[in-house]
């Protein structure tokens, strides 16, 4: 009895311990979650308040499932979100193992390397509009110089099939050194012991990087790549202002389509609509990083 | 010593209830820096204090609406786009002007375009701004001898502003000498901007977005032509214009890298700009041209307009009406007007004063008298949706060659009758 007692109490003070947090999330997280869930059942239009707010049913899903310009959306999305989490994954690990070593300047290497993760994305934005203007863009400049003008003398940002590899890359440059320091952070943290016994039974480096590395490696990658999977899958900055999802519908994510149906259409119950599919990727993406990359443990 | 300070007190109370400032709000602009100096005459004159809450324009509406929807807005007198009226009347956001008494004082006959402010008789804004899609040009080119001999010989007629869509496409093709210099400046970016060209063409034409019915119509011969024309004109533009908005448009055009562009009005402060123009004085305006069998008609022209609205909500609907006749008043406008606007009277667009400033506002005057005034967007609350969010991609899948003229306008048709449909049209 006194020892159930005690185990209720312990559990109990365990429970206070993580109230603070709970009432955080259920205030920060679930109650806007519950609203946008409740949003999408609903045919609701800011423009139209004399229609009144109706209920829905599942005629938003039903919309959003049956419109083939829903899965061309998905498809250019999981297109941006795959081309830029896969660059910035290479990218940052090369940086990251080539930043492995002391060197003099390493701290100052370190923080230019961390400028592009500084800039605001709106910014970054109009940096690559400036980059690639077919008139006086350094980009454009280059190519014409070294004989590849043909390549770009339809401007990048206006062609259909260049415009989406282009936000990939301006992605990438944004956030290439938050997947580096991610990366490096772990690098840091092996221990030298295994590589020392890898020595020892005379393992090459490829071998040390494929057998040490990357599994002592793999929280760091799966935190790094959750994190920018997510990211990538809520880009709007970047599309809004390079391209404003041209030309066409060529870049047009499904952040952008949800923004559209909000703010031009004032169309809440589609838009939130919208978004639970997006968050319901999420899920799906961040389930599936977490079976492939950790290996069923629990990182996270 | 207590009872005076409680005096005291209770005074400033009741001062302050009684003398609460008139609210304004506007976008951050010309236009509205323009109606911002008369403010401190207003209050002289009226003894009626005003304040203003100014918002980026990307986000103006959606503060508005957001602000309207939830009950907490605080905003007498919002000076709004003639695009937003119909969404925020018939929400009752805001108040039938016309209904506040001594509303007569205000002159309707002068201002252009005044039946686009009206909804079931009755006025919901009163237009302080108004401009019209059209082109602007370089004078100096049009009037060069040199320029005129060549443009003659190779074409058979004098070289001149624009009236044709037919010497459109002429004058574009034989001022376009890149890279130095492009036959005409265009807004190709997937925004509103790229919808106007679609638009003007498509009215000049003959065509129209919906019929009486509210049924989508665009999809006609009169707007695959409408398309098909924008595309041409391109190949006389900057390749860049195919991302331009509307401010990278008049950057080219002000730094004199092209012959006309095809913007609105307000271009022609860019143009007169000092600080950032290459081109001051060598300007001109005209109308948006029309297939020549329609010369002389009355066709309607892309018509962008601002002005005052007053909310439901403002306690004090008579000081807003007294606002509105002070701001509207044909001096007032004519001397607001150099600060950056394009005054709504024409009793201030034909005035000698505003002319001297404005060399260019009699071309203007004379556009606005000879065109039927037609906003981009239909006058419903769907409108922006429409353009913004349908005939824009399309004109740009068209644009991009992802899709044929015919495809493009057939699948946009169809999204706005759906549009239609979910709105209780039809």
């Amino acid at each position: 009895m006194k020892g159930d007692q005690m185990k209720f109490g312990h559990r109990s003070r365990g429970y206070s311990y993580i109230l603070p947090s709970m009432v955080f999330i259920v205030i920060i997280f679930m109650i806007p979650l519950t609203y946008t869930v409740v949003m999408s059942f609903l045919r609701w239009n800011l423009l139209r308040p004399d229609l009144g707010i109706r209920a829905a049913g599942f005629s938003n899903y039903v919309r959003l499932f049956t419109d083939p310009f829903t899965l061309d959306t998905v498809g250019r999305t999981f297109y941006f979100v795959l081309g830029a989490v896969l660059i910035e994954l290479i990218a940052g690990l090369c940086i990251a193992l080539a930043l492995d070593t002391e060197f003099k300047g390493w701290k100052i290497v370190q923080s230019v390397l961390l400028v592009p993760f500084m800039i605001a994305p709106v910014v970054v934005g109009y940096v690559w509009r400036f980059v690639l203007n077919s008139d006086y863009g350094p980009i454009i400049h280059l190519f014409r110089q070294i004989g590849l003008g043909g390549l770009v003398e339809k401007p990048l940002l206006s062609n259909p099939s260049a415009a989406m590899p282009v936000l990939i890359v301006a992605d990438a440059w944004e956030y290439i050194p938050f997947v580096t320091l991610v990366l490096l952070a772990g690098l840091k943290a092996i221990p030298y012991e295994p590589y020392e016994a890898a020595f020892v039974d005379g393992a090459s480096s490829l071998q040390r990087f494929y057998y040490i590395t990357l599994p002592l490696l793999r929280p760091s990658i799966l935190v790094a790549v959750v994190i920018r999977t997510l990211t990538s899958l809520r880009v709007f900055d970047i599309v809004f202002i390079m391209t404003g999802g041209g030309p066409g519908t060529a870049s047009e994510t499904l952040a952008f389509y949800g923004y559209r149906t909000a703010f031009q259409s004032y169309n809440v119950g589609f838009s939130s609509a919208i978004n639970m599919l997006t968050f319901a990727i999420a899920v799906v993406f961040t389930i599936l990083y977490m079976k492939i990359i950790g290996g069923g443990k629990k990182y996270v | 010593m207590r009872n005076r300070f409680l005096l005291f007190l209770v005074v400033l109370l009741t001062v302050s209830c009684f003398a609460v400032p008139l609210q304004l709000s506007s976008e951050v602009g010309i236009h509205t820096d323009a109606w911002k100096t008369r403010m401190e005459g207003f209050t002289n004159e009226t003894g009626i204090e005003v304040e203003i809450q100014q918002f980026p324009y990307a986000n103006y509406l959606d503060q508005l609406m957001l602000g309207y929807t939830s009950g907490r807005v605080e905003i007498d007198v919002p000076y709004i786009s003639m695009l937003w009226y119909p969404a925020l009347s018939i929400a009752n956001y805001i108040y039938p002007i016309s209904d506040i008494p001594g509303y007569e004082k205000i002159d309707e006959s002068d201002i252009p375009g005044i039946r686009n402010a009206k909804l079931n008789g009755k006025t919901y804004i009163v237009p302080y701004m108004n401009e019209l899609g059209g082109i602007i040009y370089r004078k100096d080119l049009f009037e060069d001898p040199t320029e005129k001999t060549n443009f003659i010989a190779k074409y058979g007629y004098e070289l001149q502003p624009p009236q044709t869509l037919e010497q459109y496409r002429d004058i574009a093709e034989f001022f376009n000498r890149p890279p130095d210099l492009y036959g005409v400046t265009l807004m190709g970016r997937r925004s509103i901007f790229l919808a106007t060209h679609f638009m003007q063409r498509l009215w000049a034409k003959g065509g129209a977005l919906l019929d009486l019915n509210m049924r989508p119509i665009f999809n006609s011969e009169a707007g695959i032509e409408a398309l098909e024309e924008v595309k041409y004109m391109f190949q006389f533009a900057n390749p860049a214009a195919m991302n331009y908005d509307f401010q990278e448009a008049l950057n080219e055009f002000i730094s004199g890298r092209s012959a006309m562009a095809e913007v609105w009005t307000t271009g022609m402060f860019y143009v007169e700009d000092e600080s950032r123009s290459s081109v001051v004085g060598r300007g001109g305006f005209v109308g948006f041209p029309r297939p020549e069998e329609k010369l002389g008609e009355k066709l309607p022209m892309l018509y962008i307009s601002w002005g005052f609205s007053v909310s439901s909500a403002a306690p004090d609907k008579e000081a807003a009406l007294e606002w509105l006749l002070y701001v509207t008043d044909t001096q007032n406008e004519v001397e607001a007007a150099p600060t950056g606007n394009i005054p709504a009277r024409f009793s201030a667009l034909n005035s000698p004063a505003l002319a001297e400033s404005f060399p260019w506002i009699g071309d203007f005057a004379a556009a606005m008298e000879n065109c039927i005034p037609t906003p981009i967007v239909p006058l419903i609350p769907e409108g922006g949706s429409i353009v913004s969010g349908i005939i824009a991609p399309a004109v740009s899948e068209f644009l991009a060659g992802t899709k044929t003229a015919e495809q493009a306008l057939n699948d946009a048709v169809k999204e706005v009758d759906r549009l239609m449909r979910d709105g209780g049209y039809y």
